[in-house]
């Protein structure tokens, strides 16, 4: 599934930038992300592409992508605009023919063959020397200046209100990169301009330097320059009678009548030049552009890793994620305090029976010695018995009853369970339960633990029961 | 075996207020789960897996305790079956008789994850005298015929371990003793490799579960270093700056930038607290307020110098071995027997003690801008302490963070315990750190490789440091 979006571009850039100082996305979010999308593992640019889309929505400001490319697309469609026209103008100024003195050919050459050779081997320089040398190199270029005013003039208040994020580094290959589009735009205006003015008017080319060139070394030389399209277009070679032809001399000279009257093979040129411009001036280009834009995809693709929370989240995407916890919140159960007060201090009382919870004869009547209760009637309730025998106990009660229990063992229902049915039995008229703390501890129990027994005693809401604090 | 399952499950059992939940909490790194000393507050059983990437490797159950296990057992022993083979079914049958019957719902709560398959963790607290009353308890768990361990707790100060393993050794194949309230990662490996061997079958799900928390364990100090080293370099390296409206700063511009640079300071050791806390899964631990190691101004203050700091004797080696003092002529060769000299030069590099007035020590700057306007600029920090003092201070919070118990839900406290950056780092790595503090209080830039050769350091001092722990 390769949809618009998992392609790297400025947007993209900015955009992730943009929500990674806002979001980052947990652990198991970025890792559930990477199973679901397979496929991507290897690519970890797509990868990130598609968790961008996933999570872009997060940026509810408006994003700073939208500005900048507002501000590239009226930059670049000003700039292409202005390069065609530039363009077509400089064909037009080289092409006309005044009808005095022909077109001399060696300008318009040194325009569409050796002027886009030099800029191309400036941008290479310029690309191949980091720093302080390779930015020489890019001054030479006037769209360097344009570009300073442009901005300086136009769109730095609008740019300043957030930071453009790339380096330095990308900045110059981007740069290089528009110089190319924008030459190939200005050649395509040239190559235009010629054609119309081939069409539309009727020209006299000739050639003519300063320097002593013989016919010949001028044949040569244009061969030179035509020899990529030589075998397959041999007809936009001027031949060497065509060139000595329409040789002429610009000092003293006028225009030589055989000139004139040749005017129409003159023409004849016209080929050969445009054949120049569309190889030099745009077919290179092109492939010089081209290569610039993979260069500036590259290097987008190392800051766009290189990104401020980028590794983070490839680690995440890589990293299994382990889950230890409770996947569903537990319903948390209040706590209510006792409603009322069930708390008596040991007092010297008579009772009718002693039960102990959980405690043998033999245990019950250690205790005895340590709190000093004294009764006749001692019973083993709990620990061994049958729910039936407890029942049979707890029916046969009657008057007070003292009940001993383990004060750290929190009351289970069994013994609420057996408890009820001592408060159902009405000969019973008080039960005291007795927590009691470890032998270790001289049975002193622990306020927190009567604190449990308190509240679970609350709860059954009868008056009979007490419970014994031995502080 | 009947109840063959992919991955091995596991029932924490017992009385109420034994330290289930808590065992399980601990476990479980889940410190949501609610533990009380009121019986019954686990309700309902709860399901703890182990999950990587959504596949689960084990599952723990916390369970209510035993309410009414007489009550079940006699019923149980009036369905006796005739083979001892067939009384997980008399179990099965009890629970569907019992299913719509609320009198039941917490055994059958409890029993539940048993008969389907999970083997036994059963918890006891051994700082109580043993009581025969459990072995009713025991006996129903026999019934339900799986592997079975038993843990002793130590919730009280007592110990009456001796009895209970003689009592339960009658039951278990297994006993072990574990805290969940001081358990650190280690005890819990322990219990997992005895869990391990309950059953053959668990064996290699349990190691594999091992191995992926042994390795979170490992990634989550990587975690915690690189956050505690980001901080420290940008504490160190921040600088505040503030505009003046005059030529000279006013001294109450200058004592309000002050304030701002602690503030931010103090700001950035609170905000790595959180992340610490974030990444040992300890969000929202309670903190005592008055804490006066760890508070806000105690970052600046002499006692945290003292118990966080280099010793001034350790500053003063550690400065000249790295040369940044190395200016002062120091002789190391005299040791220990230059104090009287370490002492004066102590006073010039800003050491523990009397040495420890900040004012002086923060670079504060008044310099021109643009149209006229001036900045006043404080930091980078120039006391040749702080940076030991950042590092002592979020490594220990760092370690009682990640050795803290899932099931403690009392407030955190933070003593100075001893903790001592002189047995973290030794003097070759404080020497390498001192390298880059210096290049940090000269206001350079922190590079990558200056940030991963920091985290360096620190990882693998830490790591040793917990090892010997
Ligand atoms: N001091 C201490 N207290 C414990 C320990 N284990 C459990 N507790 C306390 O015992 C009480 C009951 O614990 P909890 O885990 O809810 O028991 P459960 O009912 O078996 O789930 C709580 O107040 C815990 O804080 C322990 O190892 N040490
Ligand atoms: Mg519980």
């Amino acid at each position: 599934m390769q949809t618009k979006n998992l392609n790297l571009s400025i947007k993209s850039y900015f955009d992730m930038s943009q929500l990674l100082q806002k979001y980052r996305g947990s652990h198991k979010e970025n890792r559930e992300l990477a199973l679901q999308e397979e496929r991507l593992q290897k690519a970890p640019v797509k990868l990130l592409l598609k968790w961008l889309d996933k999570n872009l929505y997060r940026v509810t400001t408006e994003l700073n992508s939208k500005k900048y490319l507002e501000y590239l697309s009226s930059f670049n469609s000003a700039l292409g605009l202005f390069s065609f026209v530039f363009g077509f103008l400089v064909g037009v100024g080289l092409l006309s023919y005044s009808g005095e003195s022909p077109v001399n050919i060696v300008y318009y050459l040194l325009i569409v063959v050796f002027m886009p050779l030099f800029s191309m081997f400036v941008s290479l320089l310029s690309i191949i020397f980091p720093g302080k040398v390779g930015n020489f190199f890019t001054m030479l270029f006037p769209l360097h200046w344009i570009e300073k005013l442009v901005k300086a003039i136009a769109f730095r208040n609008k740019m300043d209100e957030f930071e453009i994020p790339f380096s330095s580094k990308f900045t110059k290959i981007f740069f290089i990169e528009r110089v190319q589009l924008f030459s190939l735009i200005f050649s395509i205006g040239i190559l235009i301009s010629l054609v119309v003015m081939v069409v539309a008017t009727d020209i006299a080319f000739g050639w003519s330097t300063t320097l002593q060139i013989s016919v010949d070394a001028f044949h040569k030389f244009i061969n030179y320059i035509g020899i990529w399209w030589a075998k397959i277009f041999p007809s936009a070679i001027p031949s060497l009678e065509l060139i000595d032809m329409s040789h002429y001399f610009r000092l003293g000279a006028k225009v030589d009548n055989s000139m004139v009257e040749n005017a129409d093979k003159l023409g004849a040129w016209w080929k050969f030049l445009a054949m120049s411009t569309l190889f030099y001036s745009i077919i290179l280009r092109f492939l010089f552009w081209l290569f610039t834009k993979e260069l500036l995809h590259k290097q987008l693709e190392k800051e766009f890793l290189s990104l401020d929370g980028v590794s983070k989240i490839l680690k995440e995407f890589n990293r299994p994620f382990v889950s230890t916890v409770a996947p569903k919140p537990e319903r948390h159960l209040d706590i209510k305090k006792s409603t009322k007060e069930r708390i008596t201090p040991k007092k010297k009382e008579e009772y009718s029976t002693l039960l102990g919870w959980n405690y043998s004869i033999d245990e019950i009547k250690l205790i005895n010695d340590a709190t000093g209760v004294v009764v006749e009637n001692m019973l083993e309730v709990g620990g061994s018995n049958s729910f039936t025998q407890d029942s049979g106990i707890a029916n046969s009660l009657k008057g007070k009853v003292i009940l001993y229990v383990k004060s750290w063992e929190p009351p289970t229902m069994d013994f609420i369970d057996f408890l009820e049915m001592v408060i159902d039995n009405s000969a019973v008229t008080k039960i005291e339960i007795y927590p009691l703390g470890t032998v270790g501890k001289y049975y002193k129990s622990n306020p927190k633990d009567i604190a449990v027994w308190e509240r679970k005693i609350d709860t059954l809401k009868s008056d009979k029961v007490w419970i014994i604090d031995n502080e | 075996m009947s109840n063959t399952i992919e991955y091995p499950k596991f029932a924490v059992v017992g009385h109420p207020n034994k330290g289930k939940s808590s065992i399980v909490s601990a476990l479980s790194h889940d410190s949501s789960v609610q533990i009380g000393d009121t019986p019954g507050t686990t309700q309902v059983k709860r399901s703890f897996p182990l999950k990587v990437d959504n596949k689960i490797v084990y599952e723990l159950f916390d369970t209510p305790g035993f309410q009414r296990a007489r009550q079940i057992l006699a019923w149980l022993n009036e369905h006796k079956p005739s083979s001892a083979d067939k009384r997980v079914d008399v179990v099965k049958a009890f629970i569907a008789e019992h299913r719509e019957n609320p009198r039941f719902r917490d055994e059958i709560e409890l029993l539940e994850p048993i008969v389907e398959g999970a083997g036994i963790i059963y918890v006891v607290d051994a700082s109580k005298p043993y009581g025969p009353e459990y072995e009713i308890e025991m006996e129903i768990l026999r019934w339900c015929g799986q592997p079975s361990m038993a843990i002793l707790n130590l919730i009280g100060d007592e110990d009456y371990r001796e009895e209970w393993k003689r009592a339960l050794g009658q039951y278990f194949r297994l006993v072990r003793t574990f805290n969940p309230m001081r358990a650190k990662f280690n005890d819990h490996i322990e219990l997992l490799e005895a869990m391990a061997h309950l059953n053959e079958e668990w064996t290699k799900s349990i190691k594999v579960a091992i191995d992926v928390l042994k390795k979170l364990h490992r990634q989550k100090i990587e975690q915690t270093i690189d956050v505690v080293v980001d901080y420290i370099i940008k504490s160190l390296s921040f600088v505040y700056k503030q505009k003046i409206k005059n030529k000279d700063a006013t001294t109450e511009e200058k004592e309000r930038a002050k304030e701002r640079y602690k503030a931010q300071l103090i700001k950035n050791e609170k905000q790595l607290e959180r992340e610490i806390e974030s990444i040992w899964q300890h969000l929202g631990v309670k903190k005592e307020k008055e804490d006066l190691a760890l508070d806000n101004i105690g970052l600046f203050s002499k006692q945290s110098a003292s118990i966080f700091g280099l010793s001034q004797k350790e500053l003063i080696v550690t400065g000249a071995s790295a040369g940044a003092i190395g200016g002062l002529g120091i002789d190391l060769a005299l040791g220990g027997g230059t104090m009287f000299l370490a002492s004066l030069i102590g006073g010039a590099v800003g050491g523990v003690g009397a040495m420890m007035g900040f004012d002086n020590l923060y670079e504060m700057r008044v310099m021109g801008q643009k149209f006229g306007k001036k900045e006043l600029s404080i930091g980078p920090m120039k006391n040749i302490n702080f940076p030991y003092i950042l590092l002592g201070r979020s490594l220990y919070y760092a370690y009682m963070i990640s050795n803290r118990s899932h099931a403690k839900r009392d407030t955190l406290e933070l003593k100075d315990d001893g903790f001592l950056l002189e047995d973290i780092f030794d003097a070759e790595s404080r020497k390498k750190l001192e390298k880059l503090h210096t290049k940090l209080r000269a206001g350079d830039n922190p590079t990558d490789s200056m940030v991963e050769e920091y985290k360096d350091i620190v990882l693998k001092n830490y790591l040793a440091f917990v090892e010997a722990d």
